[in-house]
């Protein structure tokens, strides 16, 4: 019975956090977030205060109220500056997420390997 | 006049630099390394008299401040660019060197007086044959100066008044002291490489060097942590976005350090007490200086863009080199060491304080080579395809963030770490209540910020974490003085916990939304009424302020858009934040358009709790202090 509390508890947690989770981050903020501010440095159109940027998110609004995807939006902005404007690389680039993954799994077997010793 | 004394003592400084590499004489050092650092106090007071006398035949000062720069600021323009920063560089690896043979200095052999000085010679070396902060004017140009020279006595040419500095630079008093508090923590990182080079060249090895190394990494661990802290707030109160960290490349190189040096104070440890890990904390004593070059390099050669990079035609060059010769130096000396090394003891106890540590710095080298994937990336992709590529928050949010969630979970495990493995049944039994009541805590908060399930699982560990570490802190804090090492690190636990829960209501919880609206409206956002009262505009030497005040309740602060007058550069916008501690509204002015402003509500959760946890995490060191 006294293990039981914790395993419970913990189910409901888990329960909770997926009946009631709810993502603030609406459409328009995903976008903004993920394009890059081409005048500016390193920021994205969300963060960044420069007019520029004012003049491109309501180009944004515009395509998203226009019911565009979310690939057709970031092709329309990579064709007009170059991909650096996309600020997810690493869906195009995915060895920069295997390369760590498998730096991380190499220790990890060499580790393994140590404890079994 | 001010250029030629300034140029003349820095090459005193390279002669007096010089002696202390050259000569064998063991009484005489110690007076040399006194006249270096005064040398160099000297040269940074004679660039702030001249930045207060507003000497404009010099390069530096004609270009990066202005007349009409109000004084703390003019004051800070001394590291508002990259050689007057080469500069305050020099002063404190200088008082390092000092510290260094007044507290560290154990032996009576020389190699550690020459690395040291070799490495200062390096970067004095700089401000004399590349670009100094006295190089003098000699060619004007419409504003500030054009074309400088690096030799004393010539004919100098004076502007008007000077470019002023960036205006970033000059709209917060936090960038007087974050600069300064950042370098400290970040040349400090030379003690450890220091002492490890210098205590393995060495025949009659000391075995103290560890020691040695681990508590001289504790000083600059703490300034660094604060520098980033305060730099991160920085970024909330100026940059007017919101946000305290964007995975800047400047911000990254700082990070790899910090992370670095966290995992060497644990690694240390092991070799302290159990005397195994002997080569990896070799590394990571050397690996610590060597990233803080390295991200000089990445950050100053102006190979990449961001907010801090200040570009400089030679530095690259010089600073690749000086990499190169001080990695090769730690290879050389690694290389020669193996059998020392080999001496290690295994290390047998995986669920003890040795397996915790490797883990540990297994998860934390792991996120430093993350981070430096991800700022070097760009460069490659550039160098092959020819192409811009940029690497945002998503790419540190998919590897970054489950190394964190480990090791918050590892860190729960902190209070009882001995030598014997751990004993997992008997410690859930002992922390019973404690877990059940993070279980139901983690609940509420989930429930309360609609948190998703991987946030779930940060903040219960998190809260497991301030639970647990805080009762342990609270139970032995009656009977023992907390003092020492075990204790610095229950605090600075403690501090991660509650900072840890601050992140994830921040991320999980905040919103925006964009208003257009003028002055007299009442806005209603996330069930608060603001007043929007009449702007004023107020005008000052290097700005024109326009300020709305908004009030809430009977506080009114003014959200302001500063125009620079030296700048071609969009106005800065200032902030207004009512703070609360659960959550901040932060109203920025994007635009304003004749009597209409466009303004940004944003709903900020949990920004003081990180600060507090960044505060606690910084001020750990209270419990290293002797009586």
């Amino acid at each position: 019975m006294k293990k039981l509390v914790p395993l419970i508890l913990l189910s409901i947690l888990i329960i909770t956090s997926i009946f009631f989770f709810e993502d603030t981050d609406s459409r328009y903020e995903k976008l903004s977030k993920s394009i890059l501010c081409p005048v500016c440095q390193g920021e994205t159109l969300f963060d960044s205060p420069s007019e520029y940027a004012d003049d491109m998110r309501i180009v944004l609004r515009e395509q998203i109220d226009n019911g565009l995807s979310d690939k057709q939006i970031m092709d329309y902005w990579s064709s007009r500056f170059g991909d650096r404007i996309n600020t997810n690389p690493q869906n195009e680039n995915l060895i920069l997420i295997i390369f760590p993954l498998f730096l991380g799994f190499i220790f990890f077997i060499l580790f393994y390997r140590k404890i079994k010793e | 006049m001010i250029s030629s004394v300034g140029i003349l003592i820095t090459w005193l400084a390279f002669l007096n630099l010089l002696v202390i590499l050259l000569i064998n004489k063991k009484d005489l050092y110690q007076l040399l390394v006194r006249i270096n650092l005064f040398l160099h106090f000297l040269l940074f007071c004679i660039l702030e008299i001249a930045l207060f006398l507003d000497d404009f035949s010099l390069n530096y000062i004609a270009n990066y401040s202005a007349s009409s720069t109000p004084p703390l600021y003019k004051f800070a323009s001394l590291w508002g660019s990259l050689d007057g920063s080469i500069l305050l560089w020099n002063l404190v690896l200088s008082f390092y060197f000092y510290l260094y043979i007044k507290i560290y200095k154990k032996n009576n052999e020389l190699y550690d007086i020459k690395i040291f000085s070799l490495i200062i010679i390096f970067f004095n070396g700089f401000t004399i044959f590349s670009s100094s902060p006295f190089a003098g004017c000699i060619q004007l140009a419409s504003v500030g100066c054009a074309d400088f020279t690096l030799l004393p006595f010539q004919n100098l040419v004076e502007s008007l008044s000077g470019r002023g500095p960036n205006p970033l630079l000059q709209n917060h008093p936090l960038m007087a002291i974050h600069p300064p508090m950042l370098y400290i923590g970040y040349v400090g990182l030379v003690l450890p490489f220091v002492i490890a080079t210098s205590e393995l060249i060495n025949k009659n090895k000391n075995e103290e060097w560890i020691k040695i190394a681990e508590k001289s990494t504790y000083m600059p661990w703490v300034f660094l942590t604060a520098g980033i802290s305060l730099g991160a707030a920085w970024s909330y109160e100026v940059l007017g976005w919101g946000g305290y960290w964007a995975w800047d490349p400047v911000e990254n190189v700082s990070f790899i350090p910090w992370l670095l040096a966290t995992a060497f104070l644990h690694s240390a440890k092991t070799q302290i007490k159990e005397f195994t890990l002997l080569n990896w904390n070799y590394a990571l004593s050397c690996l610590m200086f060597l990233s803080v070059i390295f991200g000089t390099f990445i950050t100053r050669s102006g190979v990449l863009i961001s907010v801090h990079a200040f570009s400089n035609g030679n530095i690259g060059t010089y600073l690749i080199i000086g990499l190169t010769f001080f990695t090769l130096l730690f290879l050389i000396i690694g290389i020669k060491n193996i059998e020392y090394f080999q001496s290690s003891s295994k290390v047998t106890n995986f669920f003890g304080r040795t397996g915790f540590f490797v883990a540990n710095n297994l998860l934390l080298a792991g996120s430093a080579i993350v981070v430096f994937i991800g700022t070097i990336y760009p460069l490659f992709y550039e160098t092959i395809y020819s192409k811009q590529i940029t690497i945002g928050r998503s790419f540190y949010d998919i590897l970054v963030g489950p190394i964190l969630l480990l090791l918050i979970y590892l860190m729960i495990f902190s209070t009882k770490i001995t030598k014997n493995n751990l004993k997992i049944t008997s410690w859930l039994e002992e922390n019973y209540f404690e877990i059940n009541l993070s279980i139901i805590l983690s609940i509420i908060f989930t429930f309360f910020f609609r948190s998703s399930f991987k946030f779930a699982i940060t903040v219960l560990g998190s809260i497991l974490l301030v639970v647990i570490i805080g009762k342990n802190i609270l139970n032995k804090a009656k009977k023992t003085k907390l003092q020492g090492s075990y204790w610095t690190g229950q605090i600075a636990h403690l501090g991660i916990g509650i900072f840890a829960i601050g992140l994830i209501m921040n991320v999980s919880q905040s919103y925006s939304s964009e208003l257009i609206i003028s002055s007299g409206d009442t806005i209603q956002f996330g069930n608060q009424e603001f007043n929007i009262l009449n702007p004023n505009e107020v005008q000052k030497n290097e700005k024109n302020v326009i300020n709305l005040p908004i009030q809430k309740n009977n506080t009114t602060k003014n959200a302001s858009l500063n125009i620079f007058k030296n700048s071609t550069q969009q106005a800065i916008s200032s902030p207004a934040v009512f703070r609360n501690v659960e959550s901040d509204t932060y109203i920025t002015i994007k635009v304003i358009d004749d009597n209409n402003f466009k303004l940004i509500f944003r709903k900020n959760y949990g920004i003081f709790i990180i600060w507090l946890g960044l505060a606690i995490s910084s001020l750990s060191f209270i419990s290293r202090l002797k009586r």
